[in-house]
């Protein structure tokens, strides 16, 4: 709970409205898509950058710890509460600002939904590139945030790509503007540094993102495979053969399954692997890229391939791909997810290790991946009334981190570290690597105020040694 | 004096006798508009760099980190030099699985010497900056320069997955990774590309390789100025998929871009088209690109195409030692007043990666210093009305004292000095090339 006077200075800031206190609103804000919990003193619902501002300062005046929020689909706890003090959920702040077509850029506030923004800009043909599987519900202060993935990054890019200026609220509360719609401001790139930093920096309160023309055409081409190794395989030689595909999407059995259960959109279920692959660009271009790929898959013995679909298929296909982690999460009330990635060419290897550790696990790990990155979603199904079942869960999900660190690759991909992995960064990183990273933290957070206990393990603790560094 | 011999000794030390050089000649030939360095030292590992840092910080000597050397010509003139820390022998290529898109190499690779390890494995690395491909990959992220190239494959920001930085506290830390994808931890691969060798030495760099294309063409047009206002909406409404679009006025042309395929008339401009790609897919883009240009065009492919690329990489290049070079970023659809703006000044050449916003300029040979630092002026308040820049790039030590390399004020200062702060607190490094303060 916050100071009374705390939530008095709020409600002058934003209107008493706009300051929830009663605890059955707080419960809603006490949790995200991952696992972490916490319950925040109040939740505060600002409706500008001035606004935002204002409950900052609020929050920095009073040494009140605050996590900026969206839609609340983070999968590290990137926007949970663990620490208590005031969610800023920024959902009132919803409006596209502006879409200057001639120079491809559009002007957005953080509560914009990704989906939202590409059908405005459809008709213009242009796009957002970054398209997380979250898009219909994940807003864009959250993708930046995270520095949002999503299927077509293989091709286009994360979003830190595709950001060019951001209007920021720093811890202090002071407001400051990063880049413009100009790339290359000289200094240092604060756009860079501030997109991926999962809210300890501050708050972006306006963004101005890149746009760029939608393609012209798109085929789909679906292998299905008796081995998800031969389908991995493929992958490499699609990149070997000097493709770059718009997206190379693998789901293993367990999704597919638990796809079909959910949301029947006409999967075999007895095949190991489907390979989804999406070429897009010119039209000429695509026919015969098409092909080759198709050829590359029945030389590694897929059971079928299919190229040329209608549009309505390729949607139908993209949707199942889309909606395989709520189909996991219905059939597993309670899942473990993490997004380990790796160098594309160590997938086979990384592939049979963590079948390894399904076996000794004895939980089932429904695998869904962005192959042509080697960025591997882990799915890790378990059952909360099992006292030992998160315990469990979490130990196979180490296990996983382990293999990825070993292989040269990183603990996550586009989830983030959020509250669920800081203790992992050892991993991957030295020491010396960490505190390089604490010191920028200090010079936007001195204070440590915004979204404590994330990314960065804490100095010297124990237990985060021991989580990570037990090898 | 006995301060600066144990300094030089601390040096010696770490890199051994022959890597150290002190002598007058060998480091006269470091000076830097008007700045010779104490000494050069040669570090043969990431360790060696770290450890110079580390000893030229205590002993307050202050750094500037080389590559080629091919870009010194930027940044405001240097304060004094005390060593310069040449990445020269880290050369190698570390790791490269060509089926991972993805290589890492040292820092004093040339792009060059990069390009032939990875052609061979028929990829590319998707950067052309101006000048000479022996420009050190360290530099190129230093200073994160790119070329026409960047419209479709980004610039040194968008390529670098992963940094290995020597330190002035003696450390060498590792920031990113090897994987395109990866958001553990902050992206401080950001903060050195473009910091101008002011917080660290880069060391080692893993890049984001992409496939070479089937083929390369460029299409090409004379157009008077409003044939050519029409043709770059025309083209920005397109679905064209363009590797590059450049802009170059009459006097680039003649001055800098040698026989052309076109004719080129007085106050016209010349359009470039850069198309990569399969057979047909170039096929139908050229065809389109006709249409959309509705005069005369004229196609060259392979290697004559990859001439004319590489002419316009090195016209925006300063031709001479202090050759004045300006480049300014406007938002694109700003580039059509901002070449003709320039176009109108006596003399003047300009080339712009017009999809890109980058548009590089420079006066006629004898124009006065101070005539030409009210046109950099002018450029200048052109651009930051769209919100834009402009940079001096090079040019004479006196203009570059006069008029402000990077621009009359730094957004954000106070933040970047603390960051800089953080990683040099004795405030060694970069010898006050970039923008005040850093």
């Amino acid at each position: 709970m916050v100071d009374k006077k705390v939530v008095k200075a709020l409600a002058r800031v934003v209107g008493r409205q706009n300051v929830l206190t009663e605890p059955a609103d707080l419960l809603l804000y006490s949790y995200d898509s991952s696992t972490a919990r916490g319950m925040p003193g109040a939740v505060v619902l600002p409706a500008s950058t001035e606004e935002v501002s204002g409950v900052v300062k609020v929050c920095a005046r009073h040494r009140i710890p605050f996590v900026a929020r969206g839609a609340g689909t983070n999968l590290s706890g990137g926007s949970a509460p663990i620490r208590g003090g005031v969610v800023i959920a920024l959902a009132r702040m919803n409006r596209v600002l502006e879409i200057d077509v001639e120079n491809q850029r559009a002007v957005v506030e953080p509560g914009v939904v990704n989906l939202d923004l590409q059908n405005v800009l459809a008709p213009d043909g242009l796009q957002f590139c970054p398209d997380p599987a979250s898009q219909k519900v994940s807003t864009l202060g959250g993708n930046v945030a995270e520095n949002a993935g999503g299927p077509h990054c293989l091709k286009y890019g994360v979003t830190a790509n595709h950001v060019l200026g951001l209007t920021v609220v720093l811890p202090s509360g002071e407001v400051r503007r990063f880049g413009s719609k100009v790339e290359g401001t000289p200094g240092y790139d604060l756009v860079g540094l501030f997109v991926g930093s999962e809210g300890t920096f501050g708050i972006a309160t306006e963004m101005v993102l890149r746009l760029r023309p939608l393609p012209e055409s798109a085929q789909i081409v679906v292998a299905f495979f008796d081995s998800l190794e031969a389908a991995g395989e493929a992958v490499s030689r699609i990149i070997a053969a000097r493709m770059v595909p718009a997206a190379l999407e693998i789901m293993d059995r367990a999704t597919i399954e638990a796809v079909e259960a959910s949301f029947p959109s006409g999967l075999p279920t007895d095949v190991e692997a489907v390979l989804l692959i999406e070429l897009d660009g010119l039209k000429e271009a695509l026919d015969r890229q098409a092909e080759r790929c198709a050829a590359i898959c029945r030389e590694l013995k897929a059971r079928s391939v299919e190229i040329g679909r209608t549009s309505e298929e390729q949607e139908r296909l993209w949707n199942a791909r889309r909606s395989a982690f709520g189909a996991t999460a219905r059939i597993s009330p309670e899942m473990l997810v993490n997004d380990a990635t790796v160098p594309r060419t160590r997938l086979p290897e990384v592939l049979r290790q963590i079948q390894e550790v399904e076996r000794k696990s004895g939980l089932r790990i429904a695998k869904i991946f962005h192959a042509g990155d080697g960025n591997l979603h882990s799915n890790i199904m378990f059952d909360r009334d099992d006292p030992e079942g998160l315990h469990r869960a979490e130990s196979a999900a180490a296990e996983i981190f382990r293999i990825a660190a070993g292989v040269g690759g990183t603990i996550t991909g586009e989830h983030g570290v959020g509250a669920e992995k800081p203790g992992f960064m050892r991993l991957i990183y030295s020491p010396e690597d960490i505190e390089a990273q604490r010191k920028v933290r200090e010079v936007f957070d001195p204070q440590g105020l915004a979204n404590p206990g994330k990314v960065l393990p804490e100095r010297e603790t124990a237990g985060a040694k021991e989580e990570g560094a037990a090898e | 004096m006995s301060g600066l011999s144990t300094a030089l000794w601390r040096l010696e030390s770490i890199v051994g006798e022959e890597d150290l050089l002190t002598e007058t000649q060998a480091v006269s030939e470091h000076r830097l508009e008007g700045q010779q360095p104490v000494a050069v030292a040669r570090p043969g590992s990431a360790q060696e760099a770290a450890a110079l840092l580390q000893a030229a910080s205590e002993e307050k000597l202050s750094v500037l980190v080389r590559g080629a050397g091919k870009h010194l010509h930027l940044g405001s003139p240097p304060g004094p030099i005390g060593v310069v820390v040449s990445m020269g022998r880290l050369g190698r290529i570390v790791e490269y699985d060509a089926d991972d898109l993805t290589v890492t190499a040292e820092a004093g690779m040339s792009l060059g010497g990069l390009q032939e390890v990875v052609g061979k494995q028929g990829q590319m690395l998707a950067l052309d900056p101006p000048g000479p491909e022996s420009a050190t990959l360290g530099g190129i992220a230093a200073t994160s320069l790119s070329g026409p190239m960047r419209m479709r494959c980004g610039t040194p920001r968008d390529l670098v997955l992963g940094l290995r930085v020597a330190l002035t506290d003696g450390t060498v830390v590792k920031t990113g990774g090897k994987t395109v994808k990866n958001v553990a931890g902050y992206e401080l691969n950001k903060l050195f590309v473009g910091s101008l060798g002011t917080l660290g030495a880069i060391c080692e760099l893993t890049l984001r390789l992409a496939p070479l294309p089937e083929g390369r063409a460029m299409v090409m047009a004379a157009l008077s100025p409003s044939e050519a206002e029409e043709v770059a909406a025309r083209l920005a409404g397109s679905r064209l998929e363009l590797t590059s679009f450049e802009v170059a006025n009459q006097v680039a042309c003649e001055r800098m871009l040698g026989a052309l395929p076109v004719t080129v008339t007085p106050d016209c401009y010349v359009i470039f088209l850069g198309l990569m790609g399969d057979g047909e897919a170039i096929a139908r883009q050229e065809r389109e690109a006709r249409e959309l240009v509705s005069g005369g065009c004229a196609r060259v492919d392979g290697e004559e195409a990859d001439g004319i690329w590489r002419r316009l990489r090195e016209a925006a290049y300063p031709s001479a030692r202090e050759a004045v070079v300006v480049r300014a970023s406007v938002p694109v659809a700003r580039v059509g007043e901002t070449v003709k703006m320039v176009s109108s000044w006596e003399g003047w050449w300009v080339v712009a990666w017009a999809g890109e916003g980058v548009v590089y300029a420079g006066p006629p040979e004898g124009d006065d210093l101070s005539e030409i630092g009210g046109k950099l002026l002018q450029l200048r308040s052109k651009a930051e009305e769209g919100g834009g820049f402009a940079i001096l790039e090079s040019g004479p030590v006196e203009l570059k004292r006069e008029f402000p390399v990077w621009g009359a004020e730094t957004a954000n200062a106070d933040l970047m000095r603390s960051l800089k702060e953080s990683f040099d607190p004795a405030g060694i490094m970069g010898c006050g090339r970039f923008v005040p303060g850093l």
